[in-house]
């Protein structure tokens, strides 16, 4: 068979476990948004609740305590989580560098964190960007000097989320100096990952308060002689570059699907406003078509970023190469991004005053929604992604 | 213990009703079905008695093709075997009678030691089914229960009852209906859910079994409640006093 667009029953059942789920919790659903929003943390109820449903391992097979379903059923998962308000970030990196393990990790790395990861009892984050080193990868500066059974870490990574509420980081490392892979004729040479934990003698965090990914918070850290057994690598030395690639993409999907739910979350917020709110009359604001064609618009839009999202998912899930996954995870993140500004924008608009105020809870959504647009990838990164790949232009940098 | 639970598929609890042009059934397009709520208290008290020893759970269902579903749901809950007794015609035209009689043709030469149903289905809300298939499997019914504890063959039931609880004792086989408090019941985890894809799921033809499909009750006209007329708001507790009194006429 070809298309075939229906959800299949496992996926209703998914959505349908974590619906359940948040209706069991429904009266801590505006303190838990709270606690995300403003306070910057992912509650604890609502991480176990979560986990509790065994959604962390539905992407991992049975013999790490997973079932072995692909990465659909996680991205409808947080798809129905943010369609409520909650956008887990945990989710997304933890299933991120899990992916990676399973296809890179050897066997002991495997056993030993997977089974965690799908209990929920581990959360893992990723560790790349560095001052110099963000949308360029290859500018990684942080050095990891191979010392007998052991490596020696030393450098310092920025905007790294979660180094206080998860276990171990999954770190981009170099092996090799830039200098030396240019010299051998290779500069995608020299890169490495590493697991590290996060509470490693010689790693030290630092706050930063940014506003965007919510529930979770960004650290500076820095490693100073931090030591990384060698059994902690994942795939080769000197071999990450394409490691890296080809897990981000599971990223970038999941990302996309937080967006797109939460354009679910906005437009009903929005249209529940706009059929009650009177202004001139007796007519609610949502029959004007100033209001309402902006809310449609939206509406076409995320259904639009919805399926490219899950061609990127099926695509990934097929085991496509990952440069043609890629090429779906980025569509789907670029337009997912779009689609979730503009639904924050017009819920903001039908709201009028009240949308900034934080009773309706909408204007929550504006600096998550613009951090879609920025990370994990940014948008004109994306571009030039398919100009480069897809459309086979002159590369332009 | 071997436990047969029966359940029924039926639109969620926040779908919007349409009546369909025939005014016997309503809109189905674009529904999203659940298993019915008291059918869900069910399915869990089987399968925590199922795990307290051992056993299996059964889920049944009498309905059309798409009530497979509500049977993968009770499957990937933790039930071990599903029947599904595949009934074509329309909704309309299967009454409590017909679908009780299905239900215990369904289970001839079945062992049991308990049948449960769900106090009501939330569609059609018509109470009947424990009763009758009680009657038809010839076993004591224990209804609207939200305690259950069973001792060998003994069972001790809790029930609701005006203003309090009665407990009652009987013996196994019986049939229990389950009221909500009951338990809280599980949803499917993911391991389930797979567990779930690998189940069969016996089907049996309603129109194959020998039960005559012709309904005793049937339904005529379905009809949404009238709207409700708009809210008035009073301005003070003396407005409110004569407008209960002169108006409403409730006091
Ligand atoms: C809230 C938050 C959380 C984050 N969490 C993490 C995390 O957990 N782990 C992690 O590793 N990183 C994290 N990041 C970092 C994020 O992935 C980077 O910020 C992002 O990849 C961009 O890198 P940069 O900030 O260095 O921007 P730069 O690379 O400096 O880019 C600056 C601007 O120039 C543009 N630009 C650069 N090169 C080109 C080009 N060739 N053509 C066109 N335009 C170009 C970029 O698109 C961007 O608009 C987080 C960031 C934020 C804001």
């Amino acid at each position: 068979m070809g298309f075939d667009f229906a959800y299949t029953d496992e996926q209703k059942m998914v959505q349908e476990s974590i619906t359940r789920m948040l209706k069991r919790h429904e009266d801590k659903h505006v303190s838990w948004r709270q606690d995300i929003y403003k306070h910057h943390n992912f509650p604890d109820a609502l991480w176990q609740a979560f986990a509790e449903t065994g959604i962390m391992g539905s992407f991992l097979p049975e013999a790490y305590g997973g079932s072995d379903m692909g990465l659909m059923p996680l991205l409808l998962a947080l798809e129905t989580l943010s369609a409520h308000g909650f956008a887990s970030v945990h989710a997304v990196v933890t299933a991120m560098d899990a992916l990676c393990l399973l296809k890179h990790g050897s066997e002991e790395l495997k056993q030993r964190i997977l089974p965690k990861v799908a209990t929920g009892e581990m959360r893992l984050g990723y560790a790349h960007t560095e001052p110099d080193a963000g949308s360029n990868v290859f500018n990684t500066a942080t050095f990891a000097k191979r010392e007998g059974d052991h490596y020696v870490v030393n450098g310092q990574k920025v905007f790294i989320s979660g180094v206080d509420s998860t276990q171990k980081l999954l770190l981009v490392t170099r092996t090799t100096s830039l200098e030396d892979a240019i010299a051998q004729g290779n500069r995608t040479y020299g890169l490495t990952l590493m697991l590290v934990d996060c509470d490693s003698p010689g790693l030290e965090k630092q706050f930063l308060p940014l506003q965007g990914l919510e529930g979770i918070k960004q650290w500076a850290i820095f490693f100073e002689n931090m030591k990384v057994p060698v059994e902690n690598v994942v795939g080769t030395e000197n071999g990450g570059a394409q490691i890296i690639f080809d897990s981000l993409n599971s990223e970038r999907i999941l990302a996309a699907g937080i967006a797109t739910g939460m354009v679910d979350f906005l437009l009903d917020r929005s249209t529940r406003y706009a059929r009650e709110r009177k202004v001139f009359g007796n007519r609610a604001i949502g029959s004007y078509q100033a209001i309402a064609h902006p809310l449609a618009e939206t509406k076409i839009e995320q259904e639009a970023a919805r399926l490219l999202t899950y061609r990127a998912a099926w695509a990934f899930d097929k085991g496509l190469p990952p440069a043609e996954v890629g090429h779906f995870a980025n569509l789907a993140k670029f337009k997912a991004a779009d689609v979730a500004i503009k639904a924050a924008d017009h819920a903001i608009e039908t709201h009028g005053g009240y949308g900034f105020s934080e009773e309706y809870e909408v204007i929550y959504y504006w600096n998550t929604a613009r951090l879609f647009k920025t990370a994990p990838i940014t948008r004109e990164m994306i571009l030039n992604f398919i100009s480069e790949h897809s459309l086979k232009l002159p590369r332009s940098y | 213990m071997d436990i047969i639970v029966c359940i029924k598929q039926v639109p969620d609890t926040t779908t919007v009703i349409q009546i369909d042009p025939s005014g016997k059934d309503i809109v189905r397009d674009g529904i999203t079905y659940i298993v019915s709520p008291y059918d869900e208290f069910a399915i869990e008290e089987a399968l925590k008695l199922k795990e307290a020893g051992d056993g299996t759970v059964t889920v049944l269902t009498v309905g059309p093709e798409s009530a497979k579903e509500a049977l993968r749901t009770g499957l990937a809950m933790g039930a071990d075997e599903a029947i599904h007794v595949v009934y074509e015609g329309a909704p309309s035209q299967l009454d409590s009678l017909t679908t009780a009689k299905l239900i215990a043709k369904a289970l001839e030469g079945k062992k049991y030691d308990l049948v449960f149903c769900g106090r009501q289905a939330i569609d059609d809300d018509a109470l009947q089914i424990g009763s009758l298939v009680a009657e038809f499997l010839n076993v004591p019914q224990i209804s609207l229960v939200i305690k259950l504890e069973i001792n060998g063959e003994q069972i001790k039931a809790s029930r609701t009852i005006e203003g309090g609880t009665q407990v009652v004792e009987s013996r196994l086989p019986a049939l229990i209906t389950a009221q909500k408090g009951l338990n809280e019941p599980r949803y499917p985890s993911m391991k389930g859910i797979l567990k779930a894809r690998k189940k069969e799921i016996t089907e049996l033809k309603a129109a194959e079994l020998g039960v005559d499909l012709t309904p005793r009750v049937v339904l005529e006209e379905l009809r949404l409640p009238p709207a409700r007329p708009a809210g008035k708001i009073v301005g003070s507790v003396a407005e409110l006093v004569k407008a209960l009194h002169e108006e409403i006429k409730v006091i």
